[in-house]
């Protein structure tokens, strides 16, 4: 129970909680982290650990004892996906006009907001940071400290400077967590007002062990192949969804496939064809990229005679294929054209038509 | 779900009141306004209704700002349960003047019937309803309800709703042995009214409290619509309470020091000339028709037995009034928000109201010529003209 329920970067954990015995946690935390590595969690563990009615130690630090009424109410936030399509669900049955103008939230406990980014376009809009900035000045009245948690850091622009004021000078019982895979993406004068606090990926043979014990039902095959390409991250290892990784994998195979072996470009079109707009299409295309850097990655690692550290142990042998035909130039040279497609990402260049350009760009001149 | 919890859940699933639409519908109308229209919480769109003895009390809440409140019901069952509010409201305003009986089923659906109309609604579970801070039992200071009621009246529209400004989100409630003073500003102008001569047992030396805006408004609505002599005001570490009659109203405290208000209170604006309230009201109205549409600016020159009013913008041309005054000082030009000076005559009323200048450069002061019980004053900064 408590704190020892995280897993993985103790120690990022401990130097945490050591501010909190010394009563000198920060105001405003970036956690930064990929995907699945506990950001909210831990966020939520330390809201707790604020806030527990009868707080408990644990190897003589402070920790909680998800009994109390603030305790279990904070844990009732802990399945966001949860509450989130509650939340979405609450907003389809208003009316009209109010839907327009309501913005989500997630508040189990009175002084814990969770802010999630709002649908369709999933950011965090200006109406979200305004209805921060108006309520965190109230004194908290079931807790110690009022707690606000940002589970994501695609901020509309406005929205991202209206934060700037209170995250300056916050009420002195009011703490601000911001968690992002990629604390680059804020506003500069976001990250200098905050501690960040990043959590690492953890080595593949933890993540290994440790789905041994949360999902038996997997075999060990199975488990060995997740573990890699789960990238460290150990919430997203234990929920890893296999099938949509593969086939994410077998669109990102394609290009590099039409890349490398030059064939015609009906197939790759088929693939690209299938990235649309909206907030849908961006998933889809962000796991693509994710998915096309692991192979190059993997690639890397054959061609520079370290195939043991491969994470996609499952296609070795195609790899292995695809890594004679291609050189050390050539993979850097596709990374930065990758990175580059990502960049575009963000800017909304239209998503097929960057990764055609993607494509055909790698394609050997032979 | 911790173990009280679920004993709460089990003891309170059955309840079944029978209570006139009259008494209702009126406790329902009251409550409305905390009542959050625009949430994703879903438990805060509810009612929480309790019922005990011969009593039903009605919560709502926005999790800052809760009113608790209750009439008289035949309660066949004791017994809690929550029911959406606004659909609650809608239909009992339509329903004709009989007794409705309100009957807890399973699952947290709760039938409603009333002479030949019958209807079933979803409410939530008791337990998820946020909990309440109770009255204290000490400390209650009693304020007097029409006392408050006008003092709120007169300040409240001066409240920023500037974001940035947080510690002007409110008004500033002293209260002194035998006096009472409320204070509002948002930088530009400030309304302050003190009322001295009455008596507040349980106060000593000076007793500073920040009321949030929302509030304010609430507490307004509510002191419109009661007949209770006086107001029972406490405060604890976190939230303020006012209780009037059977309804009570509790806020959570705002943080933050609100500024020192004394210091911009002028003390020698020595020009000083009487208007009638109304007819400024309505040459400032005209005027302000041809003001700058943002800073709406009008200019006040004040000249030997009269006042010209004036504005002027490059778009829509230009207007002056003029009045006949009592003054017969030097001749002095200064400019005001229009906005703010109508907003200040709206709230003193009929009458005539006093303007206090020193110089072009300095805050005007305004006041009802004869403030009998209160001393109502209005500052308001000049604008460059």
């Amino acid at each position: 129970m408590g704190f020892s329920d995280f897993h993985g970067n103790s120690h990022v954990v401990q130097r945490l909680r050591e501010m909190l015995a010394h009563s000198r946690f920060p105001q405003a935390v970036i956690l930064a982290g990929p995907a699945g590595s506990g950001k909210y969690t831990l966020a939520l563990m330390l809201a707790k650990a604020l806030n527990c009615l009868s707080p408990t130690n644990s190897d003589g630090l402070p920790d909680f004892c998800e009994r109390c009424s603030n305790c279990v109410r904070i844990a009732q936030s802990e399945d966001l996906r949860a509450r989130f399509d509650e939340a979405v669900e609450a907003r389809e049955s208003l009316r009209e006009t109010d839907r327009k103008e309501t913005r989500l939230f997630v508040q189990t406990h009175p002084d814990v907001l969770v802010i999630p980014p709002d649908p369709p376009q999933m950011m965090v809009k200006v109406d979200q940071v305004r209805r921060v900035i108006e309520t965190i000045y109230y004194r908290p009245g079931d807790a110690k400290e009022r707690v606000y948690i940002f589970t994501d850091s695609a901020f509309m622009k406005e929205a991202a400077n209206s934060l700037l004021k209170v995250l300056e000078e916050p009420p002195e019982f009011a703490t601000i967590f911001l968690l992002t895979e990629n604390s680059g993406e804020l506003l500069p004068t976001i990250r200098s007002r905050c501690m960040t606090v990043a959590l690492a990926a953890l080595p593949a043979e933890e993540i290994e062990k440790y789905l041994a014990k949360r999902r038996p039902d997997w075999d060990a095959k199975q488990r060995a192949l997740v573990a890699r390409i789960s990238e460290g991250a150990v919430g997203r290892s234990c929920n890893f969804d296999l099938e949509t990784y593969i086939a994410a994998r077998s669109q990102a195979l394609t290009i590099l496939r039409s890349a490398l072996r030059g064939t015609e470009h009906s197939e790759l079109f088929k693939v690209t064809e299938t990235f649309r707009a909206g907030a849908e299409g961006r998933e889809k295309t962000e796991s693509l990229l994710r998915t096309t850097y692991s192979l190059l990655q993997d690639l890397m690692f054959l061609a520079s005679g370290t195939p043991e550290l491969i994470r996609n142990t499952d296609i070795g042998i195609e790899l292995r294929k695809f890594a004679e035909s291609c050189d050390f130039a050539w993979i850097a040279f596709a990374a930065d054209r990758l990175n580059e497609v990502e960049r575009g990402m963000r800017r909304n260049l239209l998503r097929s038509l960057s990764i055609d350009a993607f494509a055909t760009a790698l394609e050997k001149s032979s | 779900m911790p173990v009280e919890a679920m004993a709460s859940a089990v003891g309170t699933s059955t309840m079944e009141i029978t209570v006139s639409k009259f008494e209702l519908l009126r406790e329902l109308t009251a409550t409305q306004g905390v009542v959050e229209r625009k949430t994703t919480i879903p438990i805060l769109s509810n009612y929480l209704f309790e019922a005990a003895g011969d009593k039903l009390s009605l919560t709502a809440t926005d999790l800052d700002l809760s009113l608790r409140t209750s009439c008289v019901a035949k309660v066949k069952k004791d017994g809690a349960c929550t029911i959406p509010a606004r659909k609650l409201h809608d239909y009992v305003k339509l329903l004709p003047d009989a007794d409705i009986t309100i009957k807890l089923l399973e699952n947290h659906w709760v039938s409603i019937r009333c002479g030949r109309s019958n209807t079933k609604m979803v409410g939530m579970a008791r337990s998820n309803f946020p909990s309440l801070p109770a009255f204290p039992t000490a400390g209650i200071i009693k304020i007097p309800a029409q006392v408050l009621r006008g003092m709120i009246a007169k300040t409240c529209f001066a409240i920023a709703s500037e974001e940035s400004r947080y510690t002007l989100n409110g008004a500033l409630m002293v209260l002194k042995p035998e006096s009472i003073t409320m204070v509002a500003t948002d930088g530009h102008r400030l309304a302050h009214i003190e009322r001295s001569g009455e008596k507040f047992d349980g106060v000593s030396g000076e007793m500073k409290t920040l009321v949030p805006k929302k509030a304010m408004d609430e507490l307004k609505s509510l002191l419109d619509s009661t007949d209770a002599e006086s107001v029972d005001f406490a405060k604890d570490e976190s939230t303020l309470y006012f209780r009037i009659g059977p309804r009570l109203m509790t806020s959570r405290q705002l943080t933050g020091q609100f500024p020192n208000y004394e210091a911009v209170l002028p003390k020698d604006n020595s020009k000083s000339i009487t208007l009638h309230g109304e007819e400024l009201s309505a040459a400032i109205s005209r005027v302000a028709q041809f003001a700058d549409e943002r800073s709406r600016a009008v200019r006040l020159k004040l000249e030997k037995a009269e006042l010209k009013l004036s504005a002027s913008s490059t778009e829509t041309g230009e207007s002056e009034d003029s009045m006949e005054t009592d003054y017969n000082g030097d001749a002095l030009t200064i400019g005001f928000n229009a906005q703010y000076i109508l907003d200040f005559l709206k709230a003193a009323g009929a009458g005539d109201v006093k303007l206090e200048l020193k110089d072009a450069q300095s805050a005007g002061q305004l006041r009802p010529a004869d403030s009998e019980d209160y001393k109502y004053r209005y500052i308001v900064m000049p604008m460059r003209i």
